[in-house]
């Protein structure tokens, strides 16, 4: 998949600017070892050994999630329910505060003499604004933590790839600049993988 | 492959009945899902299609002549100042509601066999509130002026939206409903638009679902969020698709008019959307896990678990025509008693009752045998009478109250004009487009979800072989 480019400054800034030639600072490829585990079993107790053999920057690649890879991998808390629960709050203000300054101070509107302010008539709207903060915060919350939408990944580059969607167990890792990129091959097969590939990001 | 009538073959009701049927790997399953995607279409697909677009086609033509005209091209008029506009849109927001059912609430419940099913009624759900939204749009005369009372936006007129009125509250649940399902429905998509950019065979195809999976690569760091983002969306659709159609209910209920002024009518409105949801979903479901080839995911357990659902709600929609009779009857008031035992029953409009009655309270209950529930031509005829009678429980809501209310001498009859009736057929027409072009570029069924479920059987301690249990 060739799409855009995009380096995060990763790892102390390899990254290149625009023409990042010209700056005299030439392109460093970032470099993965990618191997292949036979079964989720396998690759839980593969990123297991790898991250105890001291192997900072692990992720996997699954088509579906596997319990236990968040201790695997040594992942802390989600944040999501968290933002989750700012949006839901955040959504239930904003509703209600906005209908008390339309229909109570800026526009009272006498209606048969009730109250301008008849809280039972606020929870629907409230309700609603709190919902639809909560499920879009949700979903933006998590393609920002993500990271995503990325087209271009270093990982792509293997063609061996394409079956981390469909059937395939990888494990990345992220290769430091200055790390011995045999010894993480070497490693990676004795963690139990069944196929080791390493891959260079391109740079267009 | 196992036998094709499962519930044939477990003699034993306590005896698990499998959900995938058959021994599947993951890339197995992976290719028999995706591969009506790959498939050309075929005739009776293209043939399908054509019928839709015409359908669409009229569709076009009542919208432009609706808003060049005015609605006084609409059959309605006082005393029915209400017609098939909210007919229309209370009828598909119902349909909708299946879909976030079984998306939503059977996923907090953990019921397993959601998972071949979900993505499909998703779709639905999405299509047919589109189809809701358009009514109450239009049924405005002229949307654009529309907007001042409707949303809360800073006119120069400097006047605000009344808070108060259950259609303005219709207007936030509506919109927060199909935000809500675009973003559930897409983000279960995504792993899915991944796997099919990654067995396309073409470039082209490649680079589209390449851009609409937004570069996924099944990142173990992703899903752990991901879980949490999926399954707080479900919790939130749950609420929410009770809230929607309780709102709905509100439009009425609030009001005075004999038939309409009740406080049975949330739940009532809730179960009866289920309802006409799941008989939508088995519309649909049964040709498409024909043509599709996903009988394997989409198994005969899945239809008879469908069929125990409608005949459920089923029942809970004939208690709810129950009580409205018992209330009017205890009520005392002349009006009450007078629309539900004289007009519903005998007033000009008394076919549209007693069809609803039977498509709605009857159909249901041959439900209980399990022979007519395992059968495919019956459930499917059923389903269609259902969503039959669904319709004219609406018309008789919302017309059959108006047409005779308080005083004898403002009844007037009601009759659609061809207006009405294009919109209606027209937006059966958007549906089905929307639903073809869902079911020729995207999985019909959620992959990821299918594989996942078929390693925790495979991991049940208490399970046989793959895919043979439950």
């Amino acid at each position: 998949m060739s799409g855009g480019h995009e380096q995060q400054g990763h790892d102390g800034g390899h990254g290149h600017d625009e023409g990042g030639h010209g700056h005299g600072e030439s392109f460093v490829p970032r470099r993965f070892v990618l191997a292949e585990f036979g079964s989720p079993q396998a690759l839980l107790e593969g990123t297991t050994r790898m991250r105890e053999g001291g192997y900072k920057d692990l992720d996997t690649h699954t088509p579906f999630p596997i319990h236990g890879l968040d201790e695997a991998l040594g992942l802390g808390k989600p944040k999501i329910p968290t933002i989750v629960l700012c949006g839901a709050i955040a959504g239930a203000c904003i509703a209600y505060s906005l209908i008390y300054f339309c229909n109570v101070i800026d526009f009272p509107l006498n209606i048969g003499n009730r109250p301008p302010h008849g809280p039972p008539a606020n929870i629907p709207i409230t309700f609603e604004l709190a919902v639809l903060l909560a499920g879009g915060s949700s979903f933006f919350g998590f393609f920002t933590l993500a990271g995503l939408p990325r087209p271009y990944h270093p990982v792509f580059e293997s063609e061996e790839f394409r079956r981390a969607s469909v059937d395939g167990f990888f494990l990345s890792v992220d290769l430091p600049i200055g790390t011995d990129a045999d010894r993480a091959v070497a490693d990676a097969r004795a963690a139990g993988a069944t196929g080791v590939e390493l891959v260079t990001e391109s740079e267009r | 492959m196992a036998a094709p009538n499962p519930a044939v073959v477990s003699q034993d009701p306590l005896e698990p009945v499998p959900l995938i049927d058959g021994k599947y790997t993951d890339a197995t399953i992976n290719n028999s899902l995706l591969e009506h995607v790959w498939r050309g279409a075929g005739k009776g697909w293209w043939a399908c299609f054509a019928v839709a677009l015409s359908m669409l086609g009229l569709l076009l033509i009542a919208l432009t002549w609706t808003l060049y005209k005015g609605i006084g091209s609409w059959g309605n008029n006082i005393p029915v100042g209400w017609a098939f506009g909210i007919i229309n849109f209370v009828w598909w927001i119902g349909i909708g509601h299946a879909g976030t059912l079984i998306s939503a609430i059977l996923l907090l419940f953990q019921q397993k066999w959601r998972t071949s099913i979900n993505r499909f009624a998703e779709a639905m759900t999405l299509f047919a509130v589109i189809c809701a939204l358009l009514f109450p749009l239009i049924h405005t005369g002229r949307p654009w002026f529309a907007a001042y009372w409707l949303l809360p936006y800073p006119s120069v007129q400097g006047i605000w939206p009344q808070f108060k009125s259950p259609l303005t509250w219709d207007v936030f649940a509506v919109s927060t409903y199909f935000t809500i399902s675009l973003l559930f429905w897409f983000l279960g998509l995504v792993p899915d638009l991944a796997a099919l950019r990654d067995s396309s065979k073409s470039k082209v195809k490649r680079l589209v679902y390449g851009i609409f999976s937004l570069g996924w690569r099944g990142s173990g760091r992703h899903w752990q969020e991901y879980r949490w983002a999926y399954l707080l969306l479900a919790g939130l659709s749950t609420p929410l698709v009770l809230s929607v159609h309780t709102i709905v209910s509100f439009d009425f209920a609030t009001s005075v008019i004999p038939g309409w002024h009740t406080t049975i009518f949330p739940p009532y409105f809730v179960a009866g959307a289920v309802f006409s949801g799941f008989a939508m979903v088995m519309t649909w479901m049964i040709p498409a896990r024909k043509f599709l080839g996903l009988k394997h995911v989409v198994t005969m357990k899945h239809l008879e678990n469908m069929n125990k659902i409608m005949l459920v709600t089923g029942m809970m929609v004939g208690y709810g025509y129950l009580m409205e009779h018992f209330i009017a009857w205890y009520s005392g008031n002349p009006n009450e008693m007078g629309q539900f035992f004289l007009t519903r029953w005998h007033g000009p409009m008394r076919w549209i009752f007693r069809v609803m009655v039977f498509c709605n309270v009857v159909v249901p209950q041959i439900f209980w045998w399990k022979r007519w529930r395992t059968s495919i031509p019956v459930m499917w005829v059923a389903a269609i009478l259902i969503n039959v009678g669904m319709w004219c429980e609406r018309f008789n809501i919302v017309v059959t109250s108006l047409h005779q209310d308080f005083l004898p001498s403002s009844w007037r009859n009601y009759a659609p004009t061809w207006v009405d009736l294009s919109l209606f057929v027209g937006t059966i027409g958007l549906f089905s487009t929307l639903f073809l072009l869902f079911l020729k570029f995207v999985p019909a069924v959620a992959v990821t979800e299918v594989k996942e479920l078929r390693h925790e059987l495979a991991h049940d301690p208490t399970a046989e072989p793959v895919g043979e249990t439950h």
